[in-house]
């Protein structure tokens, strides 16, 4: 489903990605991880074109991410789910308005969208939230309301930065179960994150970046590089 | 079927559309009333100016109707000769009036005019006052043409008598003033224009995240410029209403009140003109307002 060969970005001196190479099967579930400035968020934004990379071919399911552009690019990005690290809920919106987004630039009827939101709202368990503010979710709730707007589309992949960041170890694993929950519908998931416990709890595909490289790539593995 | 769900989908996203503007419009509206007030005010500055503007203009205009050009009909001159002129000068572009003045009508000028020295008249056998043709311009600056012509036609005309150094001066002031006035209305447009629109982008620069947000969820170009263009319309057309209900109510009270203390300005005291001046800058708050947020919102559409 994903297919980086060979990507390369620069941002001026510093190489963040360098000939990086790798495949994600579909439905699969992989974590990144990595130190700071490993390479991890600047993959996650090649992956939706938020930035372009400076060489080498990214494939997301079959369609080229280096080269769509307007609609084809509008059409690649409905295909994608997205957990932001800082979130980047709409602040003025309500928990149920930004969750409806990726469904109303469908141009899906109210009905239809609102049955959709009711519907991820409760799978998250914001059922009873999706009338207040951005302000006035706690850290988790936050979180929570990020992956319902990520997954609200049916994607076809699900790609999240640090999701569990900041959040106790409780709150952290809900999330991780959340993610799991909707890659067990198929979701292609990507999770880049610093969460050890996590990494070494569920023992799934481990991708370790380092200096913009990928340093390993264990489909069973835990936190450190071996 | 498929042209039908698209269409369905066209229409699902025109209401989202406008949903979205108006439910912009509240949740900004510290930053939204801040611009309507910026707009209004620069508006209430240019329409006032547009307004001292035309006053001055027709004020030109006025006192260049004033001026007149006299040419004294020869006796020998052919009536027909004369009328024919007369019909022909009434044509002429920057001539207001045309007046053939009789024998008659010189003398009762004459005794009118000059009262303590009437009865000097009686003491001639005859007339002594030539009939002549008399013009007022509308734009004195075809005086002189039109005297060098009349001279030449010494077949009718003893004499041509132009006012030249009053026209002269009101063709340099005419032309100072619309120079003057035209630099001044571009230039007062311009910095309007470029008030309103920055307002405007301010306000979208401190959404820039919503766009690229809109952006990355898969939304269109104009998915994510339609609100913006109609909150940018919204606040445009609201800041030019209060613009014009502004001007309208300060017209009404203050034109009558001028024109009476200042009676040589040619301040008009019907509501016509300010009419057509708060129609116009309701029209340009609504256009700038949509084409400032088009163009503020573009540079954030490239994510």
């Amino acid at each position: 489903m994903i297919v980086l060969q060979g990507v390369t970005k620069r941002y001026d001196d510093l190489l963040a990605l360098d000939d990086v190479t790798l495949a994600i099967g579909r439905g699969e579930f992989a974590f990144l991880v990595g130190t700071n400035g490993a390479g991890k968020t600047t993959l996650i934004k090649l992956l939706i074109r938020e930035e372009r990379a400076d060489r080498g071919v990214i494939l997301l399911g079959g369609v080229d991410v280096t080269a769509v552009s307007g609609a084809a690019l509008t059409r690649l990005r409905r295909r994608i789910g997205v957990v932001f690290q800082d979130t980047r809920l709409l602040p003025n919106a309500t928990v149920a308005e930004n969750v409806a987004l990726p469904l109303q630039v469908r141009g899906g009827d109210a009905a239809s969208v609102d049955a959709a939101v009711r519907d991820v709202l409760q799978r998250v368990g914001l059922a009873d939230l999706g009338e207040r503010r951005p302000r006035h979710l706690s850290g988790g709730e936050l979180r929570k309301a990020a992956i319902a707007r990520a997954v609200v589309g049916r994607p076809d992949v699900l790609l999240c930065d640090e999701p569990t960041e900041s959040l106790s170890p409780d709150k952290g694993r809900e999330i991780v179960e959340l993610l799991l929950r909707f890659n067990g519908d198929g979701v292609t998931t990507l999770v880049a994150t610093h969460d050890r416990d996590i990494v070494d709890h569920l023992r799934r595909r481990v991708i370790h970046m380092h200096a913009g490289r990928i340093s390993s790539d264990a489909p069973v593995g835990v936190f450190d590089a071996p | 079927m498929r042209s039908k769900a698209a269409t369905l989908a066209n229409l699902h996203t025109a209401r989202y559309v406008i949903t979205a503007a108006a439910n912009a419009l509240w949740r900004n509206r510290t930053m939204n009333v801040g611009a309507i007030i910026t707009t209004a005010i620069m508006l209430i500055t240019l329409a006032a100016f547009l307004a001292i503007n035309d006053t001055l203009d027709q004020m030109v205009v006025g006192l260049g109707r004033k001026s007149n050009l006299i040419a004294y009909v020869r006796d020998e001159a052919r009536p027909s000769a004369i009328t024919e002129l007369v019909r022909d000068l009434q044509r002429r572009p920057g001539v207001a009036e045309v007046r053939y003045v009789t024998k008659e009508e010189a003398l009762a000028q004459f005794r009118s005019q000059f009262v303590e020295q009437a009865d000097l008249l009686d003491l001639l056998q005859s007339n002594p006052l030539p009939p002549s043709v008399e013009l007022r311009m509308n734009d004195p600056a075809a005086l002189p043409a039109l005297a060098g012509e009349l001279r030449g036609r010494g077949d009718l005309f003893d004499d041509v008598v132009v006012p030249l150094d009053v026209v002269e001066r009101l063709t340099s002031i005419s032309n100072v003033s619309r120079a003057v006035g035209t630099a001044m209305v571009i230039a007062l447009t311009g910095v309007t224009l470029f008030v309103i629109v920055n307002t405007i982008r301010i306000a979208v620069y401190a959404r820039r995240q919503e766009i690229e947000i809109m952006k990355l969820v898969g939304a269109t170009d104009w998915f994510v410029r339609g609100p913006f263009v109609l909150e940018g319309a919204a606040i445009g057309a609201i800041g030019a209403l209060l613009a014009a209900i502004t001007l309208v109510i300060i017209y009404a009270q203050a034109a009558p009140t001028v024109a009476r203390i200042i009676a040589f300005l040619p301040i008009s005291t019907d509501l016509e003109f300010v009419r057509y001046l708060a129609v116009f800058t309701v029209l340009v708050g609504l256009v700038v307002g949509a084409l400032g947020s088009y163009f503020s919102v573009r540079r954030y559409l490239s994510v």
